[in-house]
């Protein structure tokens, strides 16, 4: 505990005043927020108004509507891309949930193994592995030729090579199971941390009280853990949401448009291409699906100030 | 065809280590001596006595950019010796599909961070257009020794004009390129093969530069079916599918144009009825055809995956750029290796043609630079297409383009595929496809189309040529090149 | 539990753990093999090690740049996004001024949206301002994005704090400043750490917005990884073996070192002791 007694000392009378100090705690945050947040935000707005291409050489033409009634009305942008993406945060998040969940709890009652911190040390390395270099070398791993995959299932399978990242019917999935690799770690610490926040008061309880395990998960673990594991669902909803840089180097959005996330489609438009005009227009409703997952999320965590409030 | 390994040529020396042990070592004035003629005065310049730092950006992974680097510090003795001033370079570099976002990206701040960059062809359009890069006429007219007879039309329509067809000069040849078929000499000249083939095919294999020169994809094809032993893990033929910037179109080009086939009208920017024709649908199934005698994965196959699988003897012959030759012909490779004229198309006319798409990169110029740094810039253009310069960079495996280098005798003996370079560089032979400046959306929705049918995503080669060419036409006719709008049968195109 | 049991149970969990770690081992592995015993078929689990890569890597003369760069950028930033949002979270927590959920909100959109809807209109910003390409505007960028998770995993910490600190602080003459930084921080540390590693983690790795707003000055290692990909002689698997390995090793050290915190930290605040 720390000690609170304190030497007299002068008070910054600045400070005193409630007001004052409330502004000045938020300020940096405010400023941060206005300068890197609202300006951008507003400039992204106006732009999705205009036709503006920085390689056409021309001023940004108003067009109003047009930029969001051409990426609405085309028949290859924006749905297959959602749809494609939504597919994609749904497997995840599942996949990575049950699976992390499940070593969660397997870990959780290891507190005695040897060497356990190591253990999930190189259980939790896949989740700081820059993505970048990630998807290089899966690409690598995957390899029809020189991967090792490719050579494990001719070895054990004798079958014909894969082409994981080629073929169309595969690509995806690949480009998935990679994404868990790296993710499913995350859940499993979610599911620690959401074990750890079970008072140990209610499990010896429920120990002693001879309740069986089945009916121990939803009464006690679930009722104080449920919190933590949705917060790492959303977190994970969010961030899968968003892959962008394992793709790019694993498959491009290809074959055809197979791998082609929302993110992956903005980063061509926007710089590649470089259309400003409709990019801006395609990130505006990215924004309006963000926020709509926000509210989500504020209302998962105002469930648990009403538990907290009802208890 | 003999291959001596050249002290100068280092390919196979990592470029930064031989850029620092290199000058350490004084590689750089032992090949720079012969340059300079010590014995004239120095000429008086603005900037003697000036200390000035440059910035290249170039292609990473890109052999032809990493000499334009490893030969730096022979101009910076040149204008040390001549001119007086002191200059060092760095060297910036993305690969060949995130340059342009690099060098677009830096250009819109008119920012000065990249002096001089090696861009792709089809760049020129949307370097150009926005005034980002150094219109070259006036530089021409005042350096008589930038006012240089190439070795072909070709070459000015690639890496000089934009628009097609005008007099604007936005660019100077940095590395020439065209597409070769390189071939394993040692698998065509095994006479047991030789012989199981003329068994199996009744036909003898082709052994020359002239043989090739006369090949047909038919008379090709049964070789490729040939070597095609999946059980020995050896394969007929690579070439690019990937979906990765411009790979699966350059590759699928040297179809569609060898069999008579257009991509666009340049002057009205049709599309639509000129890239969606029922032939160049023929000759996307007959692209796709090819796979059967690739490895597995092909799909994925772009420049550095087709290096792999060639270097690693997984394959008898590839499709590649010339430029990248020197990585092609490995030290075990020394000797094993041919590079011919890629063969003939037969199209539906008849008529066995072949057109093949063009490489390679254009020096441009930031139009930002600053007084001396533009000086700079134009003194090493003006170094760079010296006699002796080009001469260099052919020795270490670049392909120079203007007419007096490639005209010399001993051009065809530098590297093995310089013939093949030359004999591809004529008119004719090679071509570029568009520089608009809206290359890069038309690219990537081709890129899509064409990986997907080759990938079998899509089935039906037309759907494919109609939905690529109605979206083309869009673009095309939003940014105000095209005249037409796409026509009514687009509502139907899906990919 | 009988002995057995519990021994294939841990065995169990190793050869989990094992096989996460398997990919990664794999390219640790190659890095310090030559390229063609990367590439050979079948592949080598026994071979002759060779530093050359190694050697190789730091002879290229931007390395220590980029390290550099990495380095300072993702300190930096997350420092920075630590300290403020650390002052904002308190003044959440404590004072709840109006408007104090709408705020949080806003600053969780942030997270939200993908990279590229990010950093679109902040790089015509920088464009329009000339803030490209310095180590300044990219690290407040990078603390920027930082800042909303910092701020939601303290404020769960700080509401665990009671306010009975605060009171007796204040009763015993301290100042606000003494009570933030002297009482009140202590006993959020389990968040702190927590919010720097998380953080520390995203800013080390990010490519993107290194490669967009960032320039020839700023550039990191995940930028040198993408733009190194491909070297003259195809693509380049002993640099990125090689860099990979090299810079893995920080956050893997900070995981094991820090492992208990981010088990705490990840709880949100309602867990006060060991997880």
């Amino acid at each position: 505990m720390t000690d609170v007694t304190l030497p007299p000392r002068k008070r910054s009378r600045f400070f005193e005043n409630r007001a004052a100090l409330v502004l000045a705690l938020l300020a940096p945050v405010l400023t941060f927020f206005i300068v890197f947040n609202t300006i951008p935000t507003l400039w992204l707005i106006g732009l999705s108004f205009y036709n503006f291409s920085l390689t056409s050489g021309m001023p940004p033409d108003f067009v109003g509507f047009r930029n969001f009634f051409a990426i609405l009305s085309s028949k290859n942008a924006i749905w297959f891309d959602l749809s494609r993406t939504f597919t994609f945060v749904f497997a995840a998040v599942t996949v990575q949930t049950l699976l992390g969940g499940l070593l969660g709890f397997l870990f959780w009652g290891s507190k005695d193994m040897p060497g356990r911190r190591v253990a999930l040390t190189l259980l939790f390395a896949p989740m700081v592995l820059t993505p970048v270099a990630t998807g290089t070398f899966f690409r690598f791993i995957y390899d029809p030729t020189f991967g090792i995959f490719n050579y494990l299932s001719r070895a054990l399978f004798d079958s014909g090579p894969i082409d994981f990242l080629g073929d169309p019917s595969l690509a995806f999935w690949s480009v998935l199971a990679v994404d868990c690799w790296m993710w499913t770690p995350f859940m499993t610490l979610m599911t620690l941390a959401a074990l750890g926040s079970v008072p140990t008061a209610e499990l010896e309880a429920a120990e002693i009280d001879r309740v069986p395990m089945w009916r121990r998960l939803p009464l006690v673990i679930w009722h104080h853990g449920k919190f933590i594991m949705m917060l790492g669902i959303l977190l994970r909803t969010i961030d899968s949401f968003k892959t962008l840089d394992l793709i790019i180097p694993m498959t491009k959005g290809g074959p055809g448009q197979n791998t082609r996330l929302v993110a992956l489609e903005l980063n061509k438009q926007a710089f590649e291409s470089f259309n400003m005009g409709w990019s801006s227009a395609y990130a505006v409703l990215l924004l309006l699906i963000s926020i709509a997952m926000t509210s989500v999320f504020i209302f998962v965590l105002n469930l648990r100030r009403r538990r907290e409030s009802g208890s | 065809m003999t291959y001596s390994k050249k002290p100068g040529s280092s390919v196979l020396v990592p470029r930064r280590t031989l850029l620092k042990g290199g000058a350490a070592l004084g590689l750089s004035t032992a090949l720079g001596a012969p340059f300079i003629n010590r014995l004239k005065a120095q000429e008086s310049h603005p900037l003697a006595g000036e200390s000035i730092e440059m910035n290249i950006l170039g292609i990473a992974g890109w052999l032809p950019s990493s000499l334009g680097v490893q030969m730096s510090p022979l101009f910076a003795d040149y204008v040390k010796e001549r001119y007086g001033y002191d200059v060092s370079f760095q060297f910036q570099e993305a690969p060949f599909a995130d340059l342009f976002q690099k060098a677009a990206t830096s250009l819109v701040t008119r920012s000065q961070e990249f002096n001089i960059i090696i861009s792709d062809s089809q760049w020129l359009g949307a370097l150009a257009q926005p005034g980002w890069i150094l219109q070259l006429n006036d530089i021409i007219a005042q350096n008589p020794n930038l006012d240089i007879e190439w070795y072909s039309k070709a070459v000015v329509d690639t890496y000089m004009i934009y628009p097609d067809g005008s007099q604007n000069i936005w660019g100077l040849p940095q590395e020439g390129d065209v597409e070769a078929l390189f071939v394993r000499k040692d698998w065509l000249e095994d006479e047991t093969e030789r012989e199981a083939f003329k068994a199996k095919y009744n036909a003898e294999m082709p052994r020359t530069f002239e043989d090739f020169e006369a090949l047909t994809m038919d008379e090709f094809e049964k070789i490729a079916d040939f070597f095609t032993r999946p059980d020995e893990q050896r394969w007929g033929f690579a070439q690019q599918y990937s979906r990765v910037y411009d790979f699966a179109t350059c590759a699928f080009n040297n179809f569609l144009w060898s069999r008579g086939g257009e991509i666009w009208n340049p002057e009205t920017g049709q599309v639509t009825g000129v890239l969606n024709t029922p032939e160049n649908a023929k000759s996307l199934e007959e692209y796709k055809r090819w796979l059967k005698y690739c490895p597995p994965g092909a799909t994925n196959i772009g420049i550095a995956e087709g290096i792999d699988v060639f270097t690693q003897g997984k394959v008898f012959a590839t499709i590649q750029w010339a430029a990248v030759g020197p990585a092609m012909i490995t030290e075990e490779l020394q000797g094993k290796v041919m590079v011919v004229p890629p063969p003939k198309h037969t199209g539906p006319s008849g008529e066995a043609k072949r057109i093949y798409s063009m490489g390679g990169q254009p020096w441009v110029i930031n139009a930002f630079n600053d007084e001396q740094k533009m000086r700079v810039a134009i003194d090493f253009m003006n170094w760079w297409y010296q006699p002796d310069t080009a001469l260099e960079f052919a020795k270490r495996g670049g392909n120079p383009c203007d007419k007096a280098t490639l005209s010399r005798d001993d051009f065809n003996d530098i590297n093995p595929w310089n013939r093949t370079f030359k004999f591809m560089l004529e008119d004719g032979r090679s071509q570029d496809f568009w520089h608009d400046p809206k290359y890069s959306e038309m690219l990537s929705v081709q890129q899509e189309g064409y990986s997907a049918y080759v990938t079998g995503q899509a089935t039906d080669a037309q759907a494919v040529m109609d939905y690529i060419a109605c979206a083309q036409q869009q673009i095309l006719y939003d940014s105000g090149t095209a005249q037409d709008a796409p026509p009514d049968m687009c509502a139907m195109t899906t990919l | 539990m009988s002995r057995l049991k519990e021994w294939s149970y841990y065995g169990l969990l190793w050869l989990v753990a094992l096989i996460f770690f398997a990919p990664i081992a794999w390219i640790v592995m190659s890095s310090f093999k030559t390229r063609s015993d990367i590439l050979a078929i079948p592949p080598k689990f026994f071979f002759t090690p060779t530093l050359e890569n190694y050697r190789e890597l730091f002879n290229r003369s931007e390395i220590f740049q980029q390290i550099g760069n990495s380095i300072m950028l993702s300190l930096g930033a997350v420092i920075i996004a630590v300290i403020v949002s650390f002052l904002a979270a308190f003044c959440f927590s404590r004072f709840r001024p109006k408007g104090t959920d709408f705020l949080m909100f806003l600053l969780l959109s942030i997270r939200m949206l993908p990279g590229p809807a990010v950093i679109l209109p902040v790089f015509l910003m920088y464009v329009a301002f000339g803030w490209k390409d310095s180590h300044l505007w990219l690290m407040l960028f990078y603390a920027m994005f930082s800042i909303p998770f910092s701020v939601w995993i303290l404020k769960g910490f700080l509401d665990g704090v009671s306010t009975r600190f605060d009171e007796t602080g204040r009763v015993n003459g301290g100042s606000w400043l003494h009570i933030i930084f002297k009482v009140v921080m202590p006993q959020v540390r389990p968040g702190l750490i927590a919010a720097f590693i998380f953080n520390l983690i995203f800013v080390w790795n990010e490519y993107l917005f290194n490669f967009i707003i960032g320039g020839v000055n700023t550039q990191n290692i995940p930028y040198a990884l993408m733009v190194g990909t491909y070297a003259d002689g195809g693509v380049n698997w002993t640099f990125i073996s090689t860099m990979t390995s090299i810079y893995i090793i920080l956050p893997v050290v900070f995981i094991y070192l820090f492992q208990k915190y981010l088990l705490v930290g990840m709880t949100f605040g309602t867990v006060r002791g060991e997880v």
